[in-house]
C-alpha cells in the first residue's frame, strides 16, 4: 500500500508530485503560521527576554524582587478572587445556559443577546455602572434602606465584594457562551433515552445531560479563570484600592517605576501560571474535548 | 396467527428462564433503589395483570395531537394484540413518529387514552412506562461505554453490581457482541451501535418495544441482515412490538400487521399480504409496492378497462370512480396464438424496455394512450418480449383485479 | 503625534542642508506637556508670550510621564526642549543623570523656594495635597488638619487617602504629633502604625485625581486628602449626591510640577531664554488667570495680576503659604521603592 512497493512506470513521477502538492499546502500555511509566529510568540518571548535582563547581563534580580510580600499577597488575592468569580460564574452560568438552550430558536436568540449585550458596551461604562448601583448611596442601598431591610448601608463596592460582583457580570458571557453551545448540540434523545429507561428526569439529568455537558463547562471554565487571572480594569475601579491584583501590579511597575523588568517577570509568571492550570485541568478532562473535539 | 402466537409465548417463557439463570423467587428491594421504579418483575407482573414474560397488548383509542393548525395525529384509534409486531408505515410528516412519541411518552397527547395492558398510561411521565425503544440514531450515551450502556435500565432498578454484569453478558451474547463491553460508543461500526441500542432496549426486559426507523441509518446489505436478526429476537422473546418505518418493504418483510398512516389518519391497518394484494386505496397501492392505475368505467353491473370487460372474481364493487391497479409482477405476456380465455386481456405497444438481471421492467402503451408497467421474470420458459414498438398482449387474472376507489 | 516627528525631523534635514543652519534651526523649540486644560493654560499665559517677545514658533507636544524622557534621551537625539513633568519625576531623571544644567541665573531666583529647585529642574506650578470634607455631616465643625482626618469620633464617617506612600506617610506622622518642620527622614515604622489605625475608616484608597473627588461628591465619603485644584473644582460644580464640599489648606502638602531639559536637547540656548521668560513673575503670576493652580515663583503675588480673591486658593498665596509644608521630593527619590512595596503590603494584610 505504501508508496516504497509501488513499482509502477510512473511511481517516481506521482511521488513527485505528491512531494510538490505537500510544498504548496505548506507555501499556503506558511503566512498563517507567520502570523501567529508574529503576533503571539514573539511578543512572548520579548516578555521573556526582558524579564532576565538588566542593562547588557541577565540577571534574575526581577525574580527575585517578586519574593516580597506585597507580591505575595497580590498573588493571593489574585486567585482568591479568580476562584470564586469563575465559580459563581459557573454557578449562574450553567443554569443559564441551560435555560437558553432549552428554549425555542427564537426566544433563545433573545435571551443570547441578552447574555451578550454586556460584551457589547465599554468595560468602563460597565464598572461606572455597578459604582452607581453598589456604593454607600447607591441605588441598591437606597432600595434596601427605603424598604427598611437595613438601617446602616451596605459596603458593597470599593472591596471584595464589589470587584467579585463586577466581575462575574463581565465573565458570565464567557462562560454562557461555550456552555451554550456544548448544551445545543446535545441530542434530546439522549435525555429521552435515560428517561425511557427509567431514569426521572433529576436522574436523567444528572446521570446524562450533565456529564454530556462538561466539555462546555470546562472550557467556560477556563475562559473566565484565565481572564480573570489578568483582569485590571475591575479590580482597579472596584477594589477601593483594597484589591490588588497580580496585573495592577504589572502596571504599577510599568507606569510608576517604568521597571519592564519586574512588570515582565510578573507577566511571565502569570503566563506560566495560566498554562499550569490549563495543563492540569487538561490532565483532568483531556484537551481534545475542551479545545472542541469530542 | 392465535398459534402462532401461542408459540412465540413459549419461546419467550423460555427465554426468559435462561435469562433469569432459573431464580424465581422475587429479590428483596434493595436499599437505595428508586422509588419510582417496582422491582423488575413486580413492574412486569403487575402491569399486565397476566402473566409473566408475554407481551402487553397496547390501546390507542381517539387519539388527537395537533401543532397550531397541522393536525399530526387525528382521531386515531388501534389495538395491538399482545406479541405482535406491527409497524406504523407511513411517509415523512404522516404523523407515525408523533404517534411512536405518544407511546412512549415524550409527547402529550391533546385527546384520547394509551392503555398498556390493563394500565392507563396517557398520563404517566416516560420513566414509569417500562417500555423499551429503540432511537433512529440510538441515542447510545456518549460518556458509558458498552457495557454503561447496557447496564444504566440495569442500575437504574438497583440491580447488583455483579448481577448487572452478569445480565449485561448475556445480553451482548444475544446480540452477537460478546466481549465488546468495554468498548466506547465512536469505536464501534453502525451494526454494532444498533445492536447495542437494541440489547439496550430490551435488557431490562419490557414487555413493550418501540422502534423508531432504527435501520435507516445503515446500508442496505447489514439494513437486510438487521431485519431478520430483529425478527428472530422478537420472535424469541415475544415482547409487543411496534416499529415506525418510511420504507415499505421492511414494514412488508417484518410485521404481522402494519398501519399504513397519512395525514395523521390511518388508512389502512392489516397483514402485509393483505395490504399488497388487496390494497383498500389508490394511496395504499401506490405507497406500497409498484403501480400502475386505469380508470374504470361501470356500466350497469359491468365494468370496463383499457377496452376490454374486466371479469372480476368478486362482483362489481359499488365505488365513485374506481381505477383498475395493476402490479407489474403480476401482468403475464402471452405467448403467440395463446388466447388468454378466463383471463383480463390488455393489448398494446411495447414503449420501453429495462433489463434488470433477475427481471425485466417494461412499458407498454394502451391504445388509449395510457401507459402501465409490467414485469417478466428472467426465465427460459418466459415467452420471448418484443422490441420497443412490439405489439404485447398482457394478462391478468380475475384474482388479481383489483378495484380501489381513486382517493389521491 | 508621529507626523509631528516626522515633519520635524524633515524640516530639521532640509534647514541643515541649506547651510546657515543656525540661523533657521533657532527659529523655533519644541515643548512637551501633559495636553489638555493645563497645556491651553501655559499657551495662553507662557508660550503666546514668548514667541512674540523672542520671534519664535513653540511646537507643542504632550507627554505621559517619566518613560518618555528616558526614551528621548537613550535615542541620543531628544526632539524636546523642555518639558513638563512632576517634580519628583524632574529629580529621578536628574539622579539618572538624563537632564541638562539649567541656567544658574535662572535658578538663582529667590522667588522660587529652595525645595522646589534644583541644578536640573524648575518649579513652574505649585499645588497640594489638602484635606476637603462634606460640610452636611459635620455642620460648622471644621478639620484642620490630619488630627482631624484621624479622628473619626468627633468626625464620623469614611475617608479617602492616595493609595500611594507619598502624602499618606506624612499626613499620618503629621496626625501623630510630629511638627511640619521635623518630618523627614520620615520615622516610616511610627508612620505605618498611625496609617494602620485608620485604615479601618479608609473606604477607598484613591488612584486617580477624578476618583478622589468623585467619592466626596458621590458621598461615599464624608473627608478625603487630596489635590487642592480637584477639591475646588469639585466645590464649584454642581453638588451631587454629597451635598457642598470645603477645603482647608491647614496642614497642607505642597508639591510641584517643572520644567527640565532632556540631555542633548536641540536648542538649548532658545530654550533656556524662553524659560527665563515663562519663570518672570508676572509670566508665573498670569498662569493662575487661565487654570486653578499656583505659580511657582512666588514674586508672582507680587505683581497685582492674581487678585486677592484668587490668591485665597491658591496654596502658596502669602496668607496659605504658612499654613502647610513642602514635600522633601529628595527623601522620596531615595525611599520610594522600598516605601511602596511596604506600602502595597500594609494595603493587603
Amino acid at each position: 500500500m505504501t508508496a516504497a512497493t509501488a513499482q509502477g512506470p510512473n511511481a517516481a513521477e506521482l511521488r513527485a508530485d505528491a512531494r510538490r502538492e505537500r510544498l504548496v499546502l505548506g507555501a499556503l500555511a506558511a503566512p498563517g503560521l507567520l502570523l501567529i509566529g508574529v503576533v503571539a510568540l514573539a511578543p512572548i518571548a520579548w516578555l521573556f527576554w526582558l524579564s532576565v535582563r538588566k542593562g547588557d547581563s541577565y540577571t534574575l534580580e526581577h525574580y527575585a524582587r517578586l519574593l516580597h510580600s506585597s507580591y505575595a499577597y497580590s498573588l493571593q488575592t489574585t486567585f482568591e478572587l479568580t476562584f470564586l468569580v469563575t465559580a459563581i460564574c459557573a454557578l449562574l452560568g450553567y443554569p443559564l445556559a441551560y435555560l437558553i438552550a432549552q428554549a425555542r430558536q427564537r426566544t433563545a436568540a433573545i435571551l443570547l443577546l441578552f447574555v451578550l449585550f454586556p460584551v457589547w458596551t465599554s468595560l468602563l461604562v460597565r464598572c461606572y455602572a455597578w459604582l452607581v448601583l453598589l456604593q454607600r448611596r447607591g441605588l441598591v442601598n437606597t432600595w434596601l434602606a427605603d424598604a427598611g431591610l437595613i438601617d446602616l448601608p451596605l459596603r458593597l463596592v470599593h472591596n471584595f465584594t464589589g470587584t467579585t460582583i463586577g466581575m462575574v457580570h463581565i465573565m458570565l458571557p464567557f462562560m454562557v457562551l461555550p456552555l451554550y453551545a456544548t448544551m445545543r448540540a446535545i441530542d434530546r434523545d439522549y435525555v429521552r433515552a435515560a428517561a425511557n429507561l427509567g431514569a426521572t428526569p433529576s436522574q436523567a439529568f444528572r446521570h446524562v445531560y450533565v456529564p454530556l455537558s462538561l466539555p462546555g463547562l470546562a472550557a467556560g471554565i477556563i475562559i473566565v479563570f484565565i481572564l480573570c487571572l489578568g483582569f485590571y480594569v475591575t479590580p482597579a475601579l472596584l477594589g477601593g484600592g483594597r484589591v490588588m491584583t497580580w496585573s495592577m501590579q504589572i502596571e504599577r511597575n510599568v507606569t510608576y517605576h517604568s521597571d519592564w523588568g519586574a512588570a515582565s517577570a510578573l507577566g511571565v509568571v502569570l503566563l506560566a501560571m495560566a498554562l499550569a492550570i490549563f495543563w492540569a485541568v487538561g490532565r483532568v478532562i483531556g484537551f481534545n474535548r475542551i479545545l472542541g473535539g469530542r | 396467527m392465535g398459534e402462532e402466537q401461542r408459540r412465540d409465548g413459549e419461546a419467550l417463557r423460555r427465554v426468559h428462564a435462561a435469562l433469569n439463570h432459573g431464580r424465581t423467587a422475587v429479590p428483596a428491594r434493595a436499599p437505595g433503589r428508586p422509588r419510582h421504579i417496582r422491582t423488575r418483575e413486580a413492574a412486569i407482573g403487575e402491569a399486565s395483570g397476566g402473566e409473566r414474560g408475554s407481551g402487553l397488548p397496547i390501546s390507542i383509542t381517539g387519539i388527537g395531537k395537533a401543532y397550531g393548525a397541522f393536525k399530526a395525529l387525528d382521531d386515531v384509534s388501534l389495538d395491538v394484540a399482545s406479541g405482535e409486531f406491527l409497524t406504523l408505515l407511513g411517509p415523512s410528516g404522516s404523523g407515525k413518529t408523533t404517534l411512536l412519541m405518544v407511546l412512549a411518552g415524550f409527547q402529550r397527547p391533546d385527546c384520547g387514552r394509551i392503555r398498556f395492558g390493563d394500565d392507563d398510561v396517557t398520563l404517566a411521565p416516560p420513566h414509569r412506562r417500562g417500555v423499551g425503544m429503540v432511537f433512529q440514531n440510538y441515542a447510545l450515551f456518549p460518556h458509558m461505554d458498552v457495557a454503561g450502556n447496557l447496564g444504566y435500565p440495569l442500575r437504574l432498578r438497583g440491580l447488583g453490581r455483579s448481577e448487572i454484569e452478569e445480565r449485561v453478558r448475556r445480553a451482548l451474547d444475544m446480540v452477537q457482541l460478546s466481549g465488546l463491553g468495554a468498548r466506547q460508543v465512536d469505536q464501534l461500526s453502525g451494526g454494532q451501535r444498533q445492536r447495542v441500542a437494541l440489547a439496550r432496549a430490551i435488557i431490562f426486559e419490557p414487555r413493550i418495544l418501540l422502534m423508531d426507523e432504527p435501520l435507516s441509518a445503515l446500508d442496505k446489505k447489514l439494513r437486510e441482515e438487521m431485519q431478520i436478526e430483529v425478527r428472530r429476537l422478537h420472535r424469541r422473546l415475544g415482547m409487543t412490538t411496534v416499529y415506525v418505518t418510511h420504507d415499505q418493504r421492511e414494514a412488508l418483510t417484518m410485521s404481522d400487521r402494519v398501519a399504513v398512516i397519512d395525514k395523521g389518519r390511518f388508512r389502512q391497518v392489516g397483514g402485509p399480504r393483505e395490504i399488497y394484494e388487496r390494497p383498500g386505496s389508490r394511496f395504499i397501492a401506490e405507497f406500497i409496492g409498484e403501480s400502475s392505475f386505469l380508470p374504470v368505467e361501470l356500466r350497469g353491473c359491468e365494468a370496463w378497462a383499457g377496452g376490454a370487460r374486466l371479469m372480476l372474481s368478486g362482483g362489481v364493487p359499488a365505488m365513485a370512480s374506481p381505477l383498475l391497479v395493476l402490479r407489474p409482477e403480476k401482468l403475464r405476456v402471452l405467448a403467440p396464438g395463446e388466447d388468454g380465455a378466463g383471463l383480463n386481456v390488455l393489448r398494446g405497444r411495447v414503449d420501453e424496455l429495462v433489463y434488470q438481471g433477475e427481471s425485466t421492467l417494461f412499458y407498454v402503451e394502451l391504445p388509449g394512450g395510457a401507459r402501465i408497467a409490467a414485469r417478466q421474470a428472467a426465465s427460459a420458459s418466459a415467452p420471448a418480449l418484443p422490441g420497443v414498438g412490439g405489439e404485447v398482449a398482457l394478462a391478468l387474472a380475475p384474482a388479481d383485479t383489483i378495484l380501489v376507489p381513486d382517493d389521491a | 503625534m508621529k507626523t509631528r516627528s516626522w515633519a520635524i525631523l524633515a524640516a530639521t534635514c532640509a534647514a541643515m542642508a541649506l547651510g546657515g543652519a543656525a540661523d533657521a534651526q533657532q527659529r523655533s523649540i519644541t515643548i512637551s506637556s501633559w495636553g489638555g486644560a493645563f497645556q491651553k493654560a501655559q499657551r495662553e499665559a507662557w508660550f503666546n508670550l514668548v514667541e512674540k517677545e523672542l520671534g519664535i514658533t513653540i511646537k507643542e507636544e504632550t507627554t505621559q510621564g517619566i518613560a518618555d524622557v528616558r526614551a528621548q534621551v537613550a535615542s541620543g537625539k531628544p526632539t524636546w526642549d523642555l518639558t513638563t513633568q512632576g517634580y519628583y519625576t524632574c529629580a529621578l531623571l536628574e539622579r539618572e543623570g538624563r537632564l541638562e544644567k539649567l541656567d544658574p541665573a535662572i535658578v538663582a531666583d529667590p522667588g522660587v523656594p529652595k525645595e522646589l529647585k534644583s541644578d536640573h529642574c524648575m518649579s513652574q506650578i505649585v499645588y497640594s495635597v489638602a484635606i476637603g470634607w462634606r460640610k452636611k455631616p459635620f455642620g460648622d465643625k471644621q478639620p484642620r488638619g490630619w488630627d482631624a482626618f484621624w479622628n473619626v469620633k468627633d468626625f464620623p464617617g469614611g475617608r479617602s487617602m492616595r493609595r500611594h506612600p507619598i502624602y499618606s506617610l506624612e499626613a499620618a506622622l503629621i496626625a501623630d504629633g510630629v511638627p511640619m518642620d521635623k518630618l523627614y527622614p520620615l520615622d516610616v515604622d511610627r508612620a505605618f502604625r498611625k496609617l494602620e489605625s485608620l485604615k479601618p475608616h479608609v473606604v477607598v484608597w484613591w488612584a486617580s485625581g477624578a476618583q478622589s473627588v468623585q467619592v466626596l461628591q458621590d458621598g461615599e465619603v464624608e473627608m478625603v486628602g487630596a489635590w487642592n485644584g480637584r477639591i475646588q473644582a469639585a466645590m464649584a460644580d454642581k453638588e451631587g449626591r454629597g451635598g457642598p464640599l470645603a477645603i482647608t489648606f491647614d496642614q497642607q502638602m505642597m508639591v510641584s510640577d517643572a520644567w527640565m531639559m532632556p540631555k542633548g536637547a536641540p536648542n538649548k540656548d532658545l530654550a533656556m531664554k524662553a524659560l527665563a521668560i515663562m519663570m518672570r513673575p508676572d509670566a508665573q503670576a498670569s498662569i493662575s488667570k487661565y487654570i486653578n493652580y499656583a505659580p511657582a515663583n512666588t514674586k508672582g503675588y507680587d505683581t497685582g495680576i492674581i487678585t486677592p480673591e484668587m490668591a485665597a486658593g491658591l496654596p502658596n498665596s502669602p496668607q496659605n503659604v504658612g499654613k502647610g509644608f513642602t514635600l522633601d521630593v529628595d527623601w522620596w527619590v531615595k525611599n520610594n521603592d522600598e516605601m511602596v512595596k511596604r506600602f502595597d503590603a500594609f494595603m493587603q494584610r
